[in-house]
């Protein structure tokens, strides 16, 4: 029985539990009336003090040490129980955390840290500003000092079933020295609570400012507790679904500030003739996380003829073929067969109509690659690539224009970003563009749906 | 039958028109409904080269056995009209739950096919003892939804010759009009004549929270049929909990409320009994009538299962002649022994998701989304 909850030491426990299963886990996290919000919050936010004390450098060196015992400690039974907590493969699961936690340790949280703050003592106290604003001297920036702080609680509202997002999200709080209060994603709740231990027993001051609870967010019994939360927290990071966001929006009160990361996803574009090993890398892609990262790949803009891209779906199916042995897929509901046949239906359907569609379906094996138009896409899920043949970047262009809304990431194979391309893509609403290989694990500084991963949790002060 | 009909169809609906009316008499000798089934694939493969191209994908094979035909996904009705020939009428669903993009479309090449093969089934289920009696339709008209299925065969109740007068007391856009209820409801005690009343569960829902604490007591012999279900609505409330408030409030015994099991896709409909039987709820199960088969699939590979295991069910309609007959569907449920179908609902365990994009949120952010599938509309 996992414990899907973690308080700070000296908070009384839950006087009842709930038991659920979440993915293929079997675990319990305290009852609806057993715990009072207003209370985990001022535990909480007692134990901000004692974080806000320590010095910026020890601090990235304390998380670091955790997440990096994380990956050595957890084991093939922690892998496991990841693993049946996300629905994923053993396998897959071994190789998103060893992703992931290449962006938790020491270097990378330093690197992030001196990254997102050039003197990063301004997170300990006012310094001098290092860099000269426009129109002044260096003498005049020299004479305003900044500060820079989270506020005392965030609250971290953890999408899905990603392992290792609501890491990443307690890490990112706890750097700028903001208490933290995670609910992890259904899926994420293993790493999450197995993460927060080790912050515990590294160190007390880090214990008295994380904690971890999964509930069902949303459920009718929970909306007290969440109100009470919403309410109190300083701040809020949400990442999850339109309709989760919109939900959060309407109770959070006007002084608590949201902070929101929208479901995406991502593309590639691929000159098949300037980049051989596209194949791999698209599967790659597609693959890690069973296409449920909001990095992870779900449309390809081939800039090929249509013979050309017939065959490199041929390929590409092959390699998707070879990926699920590889990285097997994680167990699939009854409803997520379901609708995975019907969506193989459909487009079956549509390739029986159209010559313009042809369908590489994996009878059964969760992938699938579809050759179409553009207006006919939809993220499939499971691994679904849809390819979309274009003409020139032009072309890859014309056809992501019209997804401007939900753009994050986009990979390139064969093309360079060149700065006109790139602006673009900018332009479309890219915010992460990268080659197609390095497209499933982002760097630990990278610009998170446009925003800054520790900027956007502070707030600045400064002192003339 | 219409002339838009091609004549390979033609012959094989006149034969069926004629076995429905009969109420499928001779369907249960030996090979006889396979028989039937692989001249209805047959037509339909020289009529929709559509349809042809998506099972010469499917399968290499020729098939057998009408189970052999592969079937076709419902939200394929979603992408092109599956017709042979033209359509008289097109049903489209309701579009209230997940799954992408547009509504589904049945193009349905024959209304008189459509009423045969309801009419036999409805008339056991829901007019048994009764001589005359008033309809009250939760069910919005056909004249109000003509793309609605489930309205259309209210309108053929409504013409049945036992039928003294219909109310139509539910509007799409208003729900159920309760004074048009309450005077049907009197106007059928005045004249003692029992009444059938008409509903999804939703509506009927709509109905008992409008009538409150009030005590409406239909005229004795009254009953109800009840189908569809809540997906994607507001509220939701099992079938014993709104048997019994039906029957608390209106005084209709759970003897004679009738579940209706029927889709938009789908020209046949199964009922869980007839109206008037002492049967228990939890024993009944749902029963199509002969000329439909179906079975439960495993999710995983579409095996067919055995009567008891769950899987997705598919069923194989030959009333769908001028469609498609053989029909994957995103129910769960189980066959009986004795050639009954249990329904569970949708199939369990939502799609897993991470901070990837969901189809249904995809369409939904680019102004492209307008929903899914209902159970029955």
């Amino acid at each position: 029985m996992t414990e899907a909850w973690i308080w700070p030491p000296g908070l009384p426990g839950p006087s009842a539990h709930v038991r659920r299963r979440a993915g293929d886990l079997a675990l319990r996290h305290p009852a609806p009336e057993a715990g009072k919000p207003e209370a985990l919050l001022a535990a909480l936010r007692n134990g901000h003090r004692d974080l806000a004390a320590i010095p910026s450098g020890d601090l990235v060196r304390l998380v670091g040490a955790a997440a990096e015992t994380l990956t050595v400690e957890i084991g093939s039974a922690g892998i496991q129980e990841v693993a049946a907590n996300a629905r994923l493969s053993s396998p897959m699961t071994r190789v998103i955390l060893d992703g992931m936690a290449a962006s938790w340790n020491t270097d990378a949280l330093d690197r992030l840290v001196r990254t997102e703050f050039p003197d990063p003592r301004a997170l300990d106290g006012f310094v001098a500003e290092t860099e000269p604003r426009a129109g002044e001297s260096t003498d005049a920036s020299a004479k305003r000092r900044v500060r820079a702080a989270a506020p005392p609680v965030t609250l971290h509202f953890g999408a899905g079933s990603v392992p290792g997002v609501s890491v990443t999200s307690m890490i990112r709080a706890l750097l700028v020295k903001s208490a933290v209060l995670v609910k992890p994603g259904a899926g994420d709740i293993a790493l999450t609570v197995r993460f927060a231990r080790l912050l515990h027993r590294a160190d007390p001051r880090l214990a008295g400012a994380a904690a971890v609870q999964y509930w069902p967010g949303g459920a009718p019994q929970w909306e007290s507790w969440e109100r009470g939360l919403l309410t109190g927290a300083d701040q809020v990071v949400v990442q999850g679904s339109g309709a989760t966001i919109e939900a959060i929006r309407a109770r959070a009160p006007a002084s608590t500030r949201l902070i929101e990361h929208p479901h995406r996803i991502g593309v590639a574009i691929v000159d098949p003739v300037g980049a051989p090993g596209a194949v791999a890398s698209t599967a790659r892609a597609a693959a890690l996380f069973d296409q449920r990262g909001c990095v992870s790949t779900h449309l390809v803009l081939l800039l090929s003829g249509r013979d050309l891209a017939a065959h490199w779906c041929g390929e590409l199916a092959a390699s998707l073929a070879a990926t699920a042995t590889a990285l097997p897929a994680g167990p699939s509901t009854p409803g997520e067969l379901s609708a995975r046949r019907q969506l193989e239906g459909r487009v079956a359907m549509k390739a029986a109509a159209s010559p313009a569609i042809r369908l590489w379906p994996s009878d059964g094996a969760g992938w699938s690659v579809v050759l179409g138009p553009s207006e006919a896409f939809e993220p499939g899920g499971g691994r679904t690539v849809w390819v979309v043949q274009v003409a020139d970047p032009e072309g890859a262009l014309g056809v992501l224009s019209s997804l401007s809304p939900v753009l994050q990431t986009v990979g390139l194979a064969g093309l360079d970003g060149r700065a006109g391309f790139a602006e673009a893509l900018y332009s479309l609403g890219a915010t992460r563009i990268v080659p197609l290989d390095r497209v499933p694990f982002p760097e630990a500084d990278w610009f998170h749906d446009g925003s800054r991963p520790l900027r956007e949790l502070v707030r600045w002060g400064e002192l003339r | 039958m219409p002339d838009e009909l091609l004549p390979e169809i033609a012959e094989v609906t006149d034969e069926l028109l004629l076995l429905f009316r009969q109420a499928g008499a001779g369907l249960d000798r030996h090979g006889a409904f396979d028989s039937l089934a692989l001249r209805v694939h047959a037509a339909q493969r020289v009529c929709n080269p559509v349809l042809s191209r998506f099972w010469g994908a499917a399968s290499p094979d020729e098939p057998s056995a009408w189970h052999e035909i592969p079937p076709v996904p419902v939200q394929a009705f979603r992408e092109v009209p599956i017709v042979a020939g033209s359509a008289e009428v097109v049903f489209r669903t309701s579009g209230t739950t997940g799954g992408a993009g547009r509504r589904g479309e049945h193009h349905v090449a024959s209304l008189e096919l459509y009423r045969a093969a309801a009419r036999n089934n409805y008339r056991r289920h829901l007019f048994g003892g009764a001589a005359m009696l008033d309809v009250i339709s939760l069910v919005p008209s056909p004249a109000t939804v003509p793309d609605s299925s489930l309205a259309t065969m209210s309108g053929f109740i409504a013409r049945e010759p036992e039928v003294a007068r219909t109310t139509w007391a539910f509007h799409p856009g208003r729900g159920v009009d309760l004074d048009a209820f309450r005077e049907a409801a009197a106007a059928a005690v005045s004249d003692r004549r029992p009444i059938l009343l008409l509903s999804t569960a939703f509506a009927l829902v709509q109905l008992l929270d409008g009538l409150g604490r009030e005590r409406s007591r239909l005229p004795e012999g009254s009953r109800i049929m009840e189908t569809g279900g809540f997906k994607g609505r507001a509220i939701e409330m099992d079938q014993a909990t709104l048997y019994g408030r039906a029957e608390r409030t209106l005084g209709v015994p759970r003897s004679h409320i009738v579940n209706e099991y029927g889709m938009t896709e789908m020209l046949s409909q199964a009922y869980d009994h007839v109206a008037g039987e002492g049967r228990r709820t939890s024993e009944r199960v749902l029963r199509f009538p002969p000329w439909v088969r179906t079975r439960a699939l495993d999710p995983a590979d579409l095996a067919a299962l055995p009567p008891g295991r769950p899987g997705l069910l598919a069923h194989f309609d030959l009333a769908n002649a001028a469609s498609v007959c053989h029909l994957l569907t995103e129910d769960y449920g189980h066959t009986t022994e004795d050639g009954g179908v249990r329904l569970l609902g949708r199939a369990p365990g939502a799609e897993l998701r991470g901070c990837s994009l969901a189809a249904e949120s995809f369409l939904r952010a680019l102004g492209r989304g307008a929903g899914a599938r209902a159970a029955t509309s």
